[in-house]
Formats: structure tokens, sequence, C-alpha cells
């Protein structure tokens, strides 16, 4: 069975006078059925990362490391490749405003036929998987409201039927109401045998759905396990803080801001605002190897 | 931590930082050429004066030779030297024209588009029946009402070119106007003149200094035509227009380079000012590469 | 007191009708409703920002007559807005927003340390620093002008739970210092709940 095996990932950016770590270092393993969600506050690194597995980093760009899927190397592929063998045909990418993300002038159906044509796939099925009605196939974007136009977006990312699929901040301006159900599509795909990456900034969100959790810091992962460990009983002092500063907990800040990815500290990134650092958090701490992993000297 | 080995990102046609069509390799050129004509143009008329109304019949229309690298003309005037001069009053009508337009061209666009409402559409409408009128016919009636000179050439050119700024201004000045900053400052107590000046102009200011200066050619080619017509400059004027005018006559027994040298001349230059506004206008905004024209 | 009385407000067609609103100072008013119900047309209208078609507005006693540049009373309020991205003039750098509606640009380095900027972020334009860093200079600027009622418009949705705590917390702060009423605009019932004194539910809209 095929996984996405993301090896030792990092990006970079060079700027004029400065060089943006954008993502450092980064592990995380997919398998089929199951969803992960990376999680972390914008500007972490987090999109950038998901930018990278999709091929779509701007021209000044660096990256090392790999991230494989079966025996292609996603850092590594020509574009050519990506387009004709991976994006949409394994990895599918769910958007962040679906409206924006559809042709204006187009139906739903003739969208999905015209991605039908070109990855060979079965539009009418995808719709169906994405539970969209016969007759809602007929209308244009502005005539289907925000849920069927984010149930159109999964249709179209899914008629190549990808194993993998990437959603970067699916949930955000959605209302509640929206957002359950959305999750609820993406726990069906991924109870159909499907992997989802669920990218945000939205814990509640990953809470509902999410089978584990990364949480990343500073373009770093800093803590990934399964959901209600890294959440309920979160051994990173930043994992932890950000739980307690959901309202229906402490509802209070984690003091300080992130460091800049230009000007990273050598050592732990969240030290300079951690309450338990010491002198050993100057070193930097490894990501251990267990099923709930952590990179930081004094765990809660 | 061993040394990571970097590797660039694989190229995206998607997200490449240099779009395809981006004729970049034009601007060196296109500047060099600029960087030429402008320096001839400058200084030749300080160290030699063009005497307008000299005539030697006896070295009249001459091939081009050592002494007159672009031959002389019918009345034995150097062809070489009625260009320079000639390219620099074509050259003060484009770049005062386009200003102008420019400015008329701004004026009307943000009034039209952060006013709105029914003053919008009306101004919008005229913009539309003076664009439905070709430009050259309308140029032809105002030089004709104000009898033809530099200034009225000027004026004429000015007044049939700021339909295109006024256009991207108030389109511009539509979407911006919607973006909560706009709200944002309204509330913080800004005036509608401070949000004019403070955001809005600012922000299309990148817009309309391009399309000036892609308007620059456009209105040297429109003076020439007006000159060829004689409708332009005085006829012994050294002007673009009036030389290929009177060596269309010269065609007739030969005199091929008293045309080609001028035509020549702004067709590079006009040219070279495209090219570097071109990528200029690619570096703004590569989205925005259909909306104006070359 | 900020009060809506009977507003009916939209684009072309109404969005709300006949809906009245009172935000007492040194009170939060949590607003809730599903998209399309009109919570953000009713911001625009108390912030004086969207003349609505019919009903009222007044700001403690004064009745406003008129919204936009026209409305003298506009200072008195202060918005932040979903999308700090779009709510900053991407020419603008972070220093130069916040001044923005000052006077006196001695203020600037005070309220940024009120809402955590470093003095190297507010060298920073827009494209330059994150959502979250943005929507702090969005709230120091709201504040500028020490304004009586804050509206908050969807202010969280581009922020992590830590930002929109700590956020949150500038803004209370603010209020028991100068008893400014807050109008909290969300779709997320558990931050209203926790954030607001009462709740106010705009209904879904007549399907046409």
């Amino acid at each position: 069975m095929v996984n996405l095996e993301i090896d030792r990932v990092s990006v970079r950016f060079a700027l004029k006078g400065a060089t943006v770590e954008a993502v450092n270092d980064v592990s995380l393993r997919i398998r089929p059925g199951e969803c992960v969600a990376l999680v972390g506050e914008s500007g972490c690194g987090k999109t950038v990362l998901a930018s990278a597995l999709l091929g779509f980093l701007p021209g000044n760009a660096e990256t090392s490391g790999s991230a494989r899927l079966g025996d292609v190397d996603l850092l590594a592929a020509s574009d050519h490749e990506l387009a004709t063998t991976i994006r949409g045909r394994q990895i599918g990418l769910i958007p962040q405003s679906p409206a924006s993300h559809l042709t204006p002038v187009r139906t739903a159906r003739s969208q999905l036929e015209e991605a039908a044509r070109v990855l060979g796939g079965d539009a009418l099925q995808a719709a169906e998987r994405a539970g969209l009605l016969p007759e809602h196939l007929d209308r244009y974007p502005h005539e289907l409201s925000g849920g069927m136009a984010q149930r159109v977006a999964n249709a179209l990312a899914l008629v190549g039927d990808p194993w993998l699929l990437i959603a970067d901040e699916p949930t955000t301006g959605l209302d509640r109401d929206l957002v359950d159900g959305l999750l609820d599509e993406f726990r069906r795909l991924v109870d159909d045998g499907h992997a989802v990456l669920l990218i945000t900034h939205d814990l509640a969100a990953a809470h509902r759905i999410a089978d584990r959790i990364a949480v990343m810091y500073a373009g770093r992962i800093v803590e990934v396990g399964p959901a209600h460990e890294v959440l309920d009983n979160a051994k990173h002092p930043y994992s932890r803080g950000l739980a307690n500063a959901l309202p229906e907990r402490d509802f209070l800040p984690i003091p300080g801001q992130p460091p800049l990815l230009t000007d990273l500290p050598a050592g732990c990134a969240f030290a300079p605002r951690c309450e338990q650092a010491t002198a050993i958090c100057e070193d930097r701490p490894v990501l251990t190897d267990d099923p709930h992993a952590v990179a930081c000297h004094r765990p809660c | 931590m061993a040394d990571l080995l970097w590797r660039p990102a694989p190229r995206s046609r998607l997200t490449a930082a240099s779009p395809p069509r981006s004729p970049r390799w034009r601007l060196l050129p296109s500047a060099i050429i600029l960087a030429v004509v402008a320096l001839v143009v400058l200084i030749v008329p300080l160290v030699v004066e063009l005497n307008e109304q000299y005539v030697d019949l006896a070295i009249a229309n001459q091939p081009p030779s050592a002494a007159h690298l672009f031959g002389t003309d019918e009345l034995g005037r150097d062809v070489l030297l009625r260009c320079v001069y000639a390219l620099r009053v074509s050259l003060t009508v484009g770049v005062v024209a386009a200003l102008i337009s420019a400015l008329v061209g701004t004026a009307v666009g943000a009034l039209a588009g952060s006013i709105g409402g029914w003053f919008d559409r009306i101004l919008m409408r005229v913009v539309d029946a003076i664009a439905s009128v070709p430009h050259l016919l309308l140029g032809i009636v105002i030089v004709a009402i104000l009898r033809p000179s530099l200034s009225a050439v000027i004026i004429s050119i000015a007044l049939t070119h700021w339909l295109t700024a006024a256009r991207i201004v108030r389109s511009e000045v539509l979407s911006l106007r919607t973006r909560p900053f706009i709200d944002a400052a309204i509330v913080g107590g800004a005036s509608r003149l401070q949000v004019m000046t403070r955001h809005l102009l600012p922000n299309v200011a990148p817009q309309v200094l391009l399309a000036t200066t892609l308007m620059v050619p456009h209105a040297v080619w429109h003076e020439t035509a007006l000159s060829f017509l004689g409708l332009g400059l005085p006829p012994h004027a050294a002007s673009i227009g009036n030389m290929i005018n009177d060596a269309q006559r010269s065609l007739l027994i030969g005199g091929w380079w008293m045309s080609l040298a001028p035509g020549l001349l702004l067709i590079i230059t006009t040219l070279a000012v495209s090219g570097v506004s071109g990528v200029w206008r690619d570096r703004l905004n590569p989205k925005r590469r259909t909306e104006l024209t070359w | 007191m900020l009060t809506a009385n009977g507003v009916t407000a939209g684009y072309r067609e109404p969005v709300i009708t006949d809906v009245s609103l009172t935000v007492q100072p040194g009170r939060t008013v949590g607003l809730a409703g599903p998209s399309g119900s009109g919570k953000s047309t009713l911001a625009r209208v108390l912030a004086l920002l969207h003349k609505p078609f019919g009903g009222t507005v007044e700001i403690d006693g004064e009745t406003v007559t008129g919204f936009r540049f026209q409305a003298v009373q506009r200072t008195r309020i202060g918005v932040l807005f979903q999308q700090p991205r779009l709510s900053v003039d991407p020419r603008f750098t972070l220093r130069q927003a916040i001044a923005e509606p000052l006077k006196n640009q001695d203020r600037v380095e005070e309220l940024a340390s009120l809402v955590m900027l470093t003095d190297d972020l507010l060298g920073r334009r827009p494209h330059e620093v994150s959502d979250g860093q943005l929507q702090r200079a969005c709230l120091a600027r709201a504040l500028a002008l020490n304004p009586r009622y804050l509206i908050c418009d969807e202010m969280t949705t581009m922020l992590d739970a830590s930002t929109t705590a700590a956020l949150v917390g500038v803004i209370r702060a603010y209020q028991r210092e100068s008893n400014a009423g807050v109008l909290a605009i969300s779709h997320d019932a558990t931050l209203l709940t926790r954030w607001a004194d009462e709740t106010v539910r705009l209904s879904a809209p007549r399907p046409r």
C-alpha cells in the first residue's frame, strides 16, 4: 500500500539580504484511511509545506529532504511529471474558498466533466461521492450555496480518484454548521480509504476529525500524536498553550510572539516564550520516535 | 545535524516567477537605445545648430556618404541633423502630450470612480462618445480649430488620448474603494480628499505612470501622422512627419534615404520606449498584462 | 449607548429588515447568525459606513444623520474586519497603518506595545507579516482614537486560538479602562459564550 513519506523536508526562500526558513526538517507519514491535521498559527510554514508537496513553490524556493509517494519524490519530480501523474490523480487539492475556485461562467457539471476528460475519471461518480445530487450539477457557481460550492470543489478533487486529499484551511470563513458538514464529508472519505491532510489553524476542527494531529511551530513539527492525546494531554508547552487558549478552556493566550522565520534561534524556537525553559533549551530538541512524539527537552 | 543538500524547487508553470511571455530580453537593448537617443537628442542641438531656412542646391539629393551619413534632401540639407532635431520635437510632443493626457485622465477617472452613481455614468458615457470618434479625425478637427502649431498638436493629442488613463483609474478606484482599508480610514476620520490622496491615488499611480509611458510612442506616431497630413508643425520645421511628407516626392527620383532615415529612427525609438515599459508592466503585475495595449 | 432602531438595510435588496440592537457602554454584545443573515451589513450600519434604507442609528443619544464621510460621529467608533490582509493599505508599513488616524504620532509606540507588536514588525509591510500580526496592527489602529464603541466583524476568523485569546484580552483590558461598548460578531458560538455578556442571533434570511 502506498504511503506519503515526508522525510526531513526543509524549504527556504532566498530574499534580498535574508533567508526565510519556512519549513525545517519536517518528517511525517500519511497512510490511506487516515486523517492527519497539521495545526499551527498563520505564518508557521504549514501552507508552504503543502505547496511543496504539490510542486507549487515560487521560483526563489529551495528544498531539501524528500517526500516520497511510491517511487516518486515529489520534491524532485518535474512539473510535467507532477502534472501528468500526481496532481489530481494521486493527490487532490481542496481549496480554501471554493466559490472563487470555480469558473463562474460554467455549470458544475461542465467543470466536473472537463476534469474527468483530463484525468480519465468519472464525473458523476465523483459528484455522488461528494454528496451532490444530480439536480445540483446544472447550476452555475453563483446559484450554489456555500456548502454546495464546497461539495463541488470536493468532487473536483475526487474526479481523478486520488487517494490523498490536501485541504488547505478549508473551514476558514464558513459557518459552524457548514464546517461540521464539511468535516463529516472528510471523515466519510477517510473511512472510504482516502487519506486527508488537513491544514488548519482551527484546533476544534482538527479535534473533530483527525486521527493524528501534528503541531507546527516556526517551521518545525513540535509534537505529533493521536488527536485526543495531543489536545487533551499535550506534551509540548506550545501545544498545551494552544489547547488552553481555546474559548471552551482557559481562553488565555501564550505569552509572547513567534520568532521571525528569517531569524530563528539556534536552540528551541519556543524557548523564549516558554515558562519551563532552562539552559538545556539552547540546544535544539529532536522529535522523539514515539507514536506520541514531542520535540522538547522538558515535556509537560 | 548533517549539512542539508539544498536544491531549487522545480519550476511550476503555474507559479514561475517570470511568466513565459515576459519579454525581459528586451530590457537591455531597449534601455541602451533609449539612453543613446536621449543623449543625442539633448546634446547634438547644443553643438550643431540647424538653420531651418538653409538651402544649398549644389549638394541636393545626395545619397548617404561620409560627409552626410544619411545623405541630403532636395534642398541640400543634411538628413541626419534634421532627423535629430525632428526626433527632439517629436519626443517633446509625445512626452508632454502623454503627461497632459495622464493628468486629465486621472482627474476624470478618479472623480468618476470615487463619486460614482449618476456622475460616474454620465462621465463614462462622455468617454465612450469621444472614444467612438476616430482619434486622428478628432485630432484633425482640434488642430483645424486651433491653427497648426506645436501647442495645437500637443493639445490635440492630449485631448484625444486621456480616455485610456481615465478608464484605468476609474476601474482601479472602483475596486479599491470597496476594500476594508478604505472603510477603516473613513472610521478613522479621514475626509474624502484624504482617502483620495493617501490611499486611492498612490495605489493607482503605478498603473497611471505605466499607461503614460506606453502613451509616449502612441503620441509620437500621432504627431507624425498629423504632420504628414500637413496639419502638424509648419512645413519648414524639422519634424518626423514633415520629413517623411517631404521625402515622398524624392522617392520618385530614387531618394530612398530621405524616407528611410526618419522612418527607421521613429520605429526604433518607439519600440525602445514600449520595450522598457513592457518589462516594467510585467513586473508591476503579471496578471494585468492583457489590460494595456502595446 | 450605540443603538440601531428598526434598521432595514442592504445593497439592492434589503438584507436585514427592521432590526434593533443596543450596545451599552462597558458591555460586550455578541452577534451570531448563519452566513447571509446580514451580520456584516448590520455591523457596517452601526459603524456608520453604510446608509440604511430605513430606521435610525443613535450614538450616545445623538441620532446619526449622515453616513460614511458625512458621519461626524464616526471617530467614536472603532472597526475590525475579518480579513486583516485587506484591511491595511498594502503600501503602508504597520507603523504607518497604526499612525494613520493619529494627529500625534507619539502614541504609535504605546499602541503597538498594547497589542504586543515589536519595533521590527512595525517597519514591515502587510505582505511581510502573518495574519495574526496584521490583525494586531488593525486592533492598534482601531483603538488609536479611543473609540467609545468597538465593532469586531468576524475578527478572529483568520486567527489561531492563542492570537484570538490575546486580542480579546487586549479588547477587554481597553474596555475596563475606557468603559467602551463592544459588538462582537462571530459564527463561533463557543467564542461568543466566552467573550460576550449577551448574544443576539440574527435569523437566516427568508428564502426569496
